[in-house]
């Protein structure tokens, strides 16, 4: 194969096969910026950016535990509990402390659910998401409620004339790309996820995969009060979604389900592409049940196109 | 003048859920020497080893570094106080690249908390050039070939600045080329005064490259001898703890039985001479040549795991021309008598999480249609296990947790029971303790003996000398040479490989 099939085909490295969703990416920017004529639109660009953020913060967490081989479904119920415990009648200075510690310990439980008695990460999370959903519902049952004025000026507005949204998404790609690519905590996520041998190497096994699944939870608390802001109120409904779509987008940016392949900028790159779908069939004014249809159609074709545990060779 | 040792281990005695894997053992080790650890598989080597290395901890005991007591609890322990081991198993980590893996779990740090890659792969750089490897620290170890790994498995063991070694069957999976440049490290660690622990089951190493030999046999010491003082025979016999008469069975007087299978025309590659093979019945026929020249994938055209560019196979009256489907080549030759036991017992022919009982049957089992009831086959394991000698609890014992050359006896088993005619072997004895070794190779002469044929492929030149009727030697892709196994000498098939 020539060098350049062998950079766009294969997965030469450990960060997983991201070229061709990043093809087909600028491929679906092209094709909607001539079939409508909103595409290029500011709004829709800044639409874009707000739909994308939540789902950027998510997939993040979402690949860090999927790195370990894990998977982690109580993501989305993390979500819409936060927007739940944001838009109670108390101050920013409690809600989002009391926010994030609920994230910490619903990872705390799905880590050692993981680790400790070494449940399937598939039912330990949709345990876990099942409990956390409850929550959510005991919250707020229904939607409503107002979140405080602070966190709806913190992703509505502008910080030296860029928008918010683009400013939180930026923080929480560097703050990924520092723990995935540039940090031993990194390394040794792939450690683990490479092979059955990484605590021959010292490494503390079940310490990192607790964290990852701590991290997994904070990132979707992030993406809550994200939400939370944007809507200026609670729904135990509003993250629902996020299960699937983070696991979608991270797979669509090349990392590998069995673990220790991916990257940051892949899974940048699948949540782009994700949002760029939804995006355009909005757009074109295709139906909602046609939208899910072409998601779940996407994550499965996704998957069984992934080459399998593919390094080079 | 007598020398400290480095690492003194007394009484040690470890069990096993009620069973001894060791009974009061001793070994010490001095600086700058190669100590030979020797004895048949579960003789307790590897228990031995693991205590040294921090992974299991003795019941009874004490062990001494550099004259003072210590005790690890993990193997980190261990690393730090300058014991470093490099396991039989592979460990390293195919997705992170050399200079990861061999930095991993210590990694160098750049002043922002990154790490610092730069200063990591010029660590690793370094540490291969000492052992003069030229890798690029930055390759991927899956990109790596199976020799390269066990290189960097042991340059990782070194690059730890330890000065105990444990090399715990190093040069299972080298050709004799590589065992060359294993042997030249193993001679440099000793001339800087290290200690190294060399568990092989490859005599001409030992006797080429150890200093002191201890020999260890049900958990016991038998003997700690220089190795000037022994015998390969005689050491063996330690080992066994009865004379091996011989380790290969006599050879039946040469006949010439009807021609089970033929090849003709093959060539591996479009641009790779044809060749031609011919398969007696009741012979046992060797591939031999330098690692990598075909011999693998010539056997594994056969059966439709390598596509062959083209050629004939003729088993009996059918014709099958090459290649093979992928999918189900194992099938069409099983069909026809013919079984395949892969090399890597562990990864393509057992599966350990399951009993004994239902490897050796799972061939049987395979052959009839999907939903027909699942025979016991009671007496096909009961007659396997005796007659291959199987040494298990039960039946039901997890594969896994037999002894290697169990595993191959059971591997073996599978096909034996199929009633194939034709057995094509890929190293038949690999990471196999010598008592064990002669039991396959008489197994595999009783059933020639019987009628049936063998192809065998091994990096051991001497086995396959010993154990076959008649060699083919492989370079390059085709047939160089045919000889009888009376005249081969590893010199001959040597010059035949390299053939100019």
């Amino acid at each position: 194969m020539s060098k350049v099939g062998q950079i766009f085909f294969r997965a030469n490295s450990r960060h997983g096969l991201w070229t061709i969703p990043l093809l087909v990416a600028i491929c679906c920017c092209a094709g909607l910026a001539a079939a409508t004529a909103d595409f290029v639109s500011r709004q829709n660009v800044l639409n874009l950016f707000a739909q994308a953020a939540p789902l950027i913060l998510v997939s993040i967490g979402q690949m860090i535990v999927i790195l370990v081989k894990g998977l982690d479904l109580s993501v989305g119920s993390v979500v819409s509990l936060t927007t739940g415990i944001l838009s109670l009648n108390a101050p920013v200075y409690v809600t989002v402390p009391a926010a994030m510690l609920m994230a910490a310990v619903v990872g705390l439980l799905n880590g050692v659910a993981v680790t400790r008695f070494r449940v399937h990460p598939i039912i330990a999370t949709l345990s876990i998401m099942g409990i956390t959903q409850g929550a959510a519902m005991f919250v707020r049952p229904s939607a409503g409620g107002t979140v405080a004025s602070e966190i709806v000026a913190l992703v509505s507005g502008q910080l030296f004339g860029i928008y918010m949204p683009v400013i939180w998404t930026i923080v929480a790609i560097l703050f990924g790309w520092k723990i995935v690519h540039a940090s031993r905590f990194g390394l040794h996520l792939f450690a683990i996820g490479g092979g059955e041998t990484a605590g021959t190497f010292g490494i503390a096994e079940r310490r990192n995969v607790l964290a990852a699944y701590v991290l997994s939870s904070c990132f979707a608390a992030a993406a809550g009060i994200f939400l939370a802001g944007r809507i200026a109120s609670g729904d135990p409904n509003i993250g629902t979604q996020y299960a699937v779509d983070s696991i979608t987008a991270v797979a669509l940016g090349g990392t590998q389900l069995a673990g220790g392949i991916g990257s940051l900028h892949g899974t940048l790159i699948g949540c782009g592409l994700l949002s760029l779908i939804a995006n355009g069939m909005n757009l074109l004014n295709v139906s909602a049940f046609i939208q899910t249809v072409v998601k779940g159609a996407i994550l499965l074709l996704v998957i069984a196109l992934q080459p399998r545990k593919n390094i080079g060779l | 003048m007598k020398i400290e040792p480095l690492v003194q281990m007394t009484s040690i005695s470890k069990s096993f859920g009620g069973v001894a894997a060791l009974d009061d053992v001793d070994f010490q080790l001095l600086p700058g020497s190669v100590h030979a650890l020797m004895g048949e598989n579960g003789a307790g080597k590897s228990t031995l080893m693991k205590i040294l290395a921090g992974v299991v901890q003795p019941d009874d005991g004490m062990i001494r570094k550099a004259g003072r007591t210590v005790r690890f609890a993990s193997p980190r322990e261990a690393l730090d106080a300058g014991i470093s081991t490099v396991f039989q198993e592979h460990s390293l980590l195919a997705n992170l690249s050399i200079a990861e893996n061999m930095c991993l779990g210590k990694e160098p740090l750049t002043v922002l908390g990154s790490v610092d890659v730069a200063v990591m792969e010029q660590n690793a750089r370094n540490t291969l050039r000492g052992l003069g490897l030229n890798l690029d620290p930055a390759t991927l170890v899956g990109n790596l070939s199976i020799a390269e790994r066990q290189f960097v498995e042991i340059a990782h063991g070194i690059s730890a600045n330890a000065d105990v070694i444990i090399l715990d069957e190093p040069s299972a999976a080298l050709n004799a080329a590589d065992v060359e440049i294993l042997n030249a490290q193993i001679l440099s660690l000793k001339q800087q005064e290290k200690a190294v622990v060399y568990i092989s089951h490859r005599m001409e190493e030992i006797f080429k490259i150890c200093d002191t030999i201890t020999v260890l046999k049900d958990g016991r010491n038998v003997d700690t001898v220089p190795v000037a003082a022994i015998t390969p025979k005689r050491l063996i016999a330690m080992m066994v703890g009865r004379e091996l008469a011989e380790l290969f069975p006599p050879r039946p007087p040469r006949r010439e039985g009807e021609v089970v299978l033929s090849i003709e025309g093959l060539r591996l590659t479009p641009d790779s001479a044809p060749c031609s093979i011919v398969l007696r019945r009741g012979e046992i026929v060797a591939l031999a040549g330098l690692e990598g020249q075909g011999q693998r994938e010539l056997v594994r055209s056969l059966v439709g795991r390598y596509a062959a560019h083209e050629g004939r196979v003729r088993i009996g009256s059918r014709e099958l021309a090459l290649p093979l489907p992928e999918d189900h080549g194992i099938r069409i030759l099983q069909a026809l008598g013919v079984s395949f036991v892969p090399e890597d017992r562990k990864l393509e022919g057992l599966f350990l999480e399951l009993s004994l009982a239902h490897n050796l049957t799972i061939g049987l089992h395979s052959q009839h249609f999907e939903l027909a009831p699942a025979g016991r086959h009671r007496d096909v394991i009961a007659n396997s296990i005796k007659s291959l000698s199987i040494k298990a609890a039960t039946p039901y014992t997890p594969v896994g947790t037999l002894s290697g050359g169990n595993q191959q006896k059971v591997l073996l088993g599978r096909y034996l029971a199929l009633g194939a005619d034709i057995l094509l072997i890929e190293e038949p004895t690999r990471g196999v303790d010598v008592g064990a070794k002669a039991e396959i190779y008489k197994l595999l002469r009783a059933y020639a003996n019987a009628g049936g044929s063998v192809v065998v492929l091994s990096r051991e030149t001497l086995e396959l000398i010993g154990l076959c009727d008649r060699l083919y030697v492989i370079h390059d892709k085709h047939v160089v040479a045919e000889m009888p196994a009376e005249q081969a000498t590893e010199h001959a098939i040597l010059e035949a490989a390299l053939h100019r």
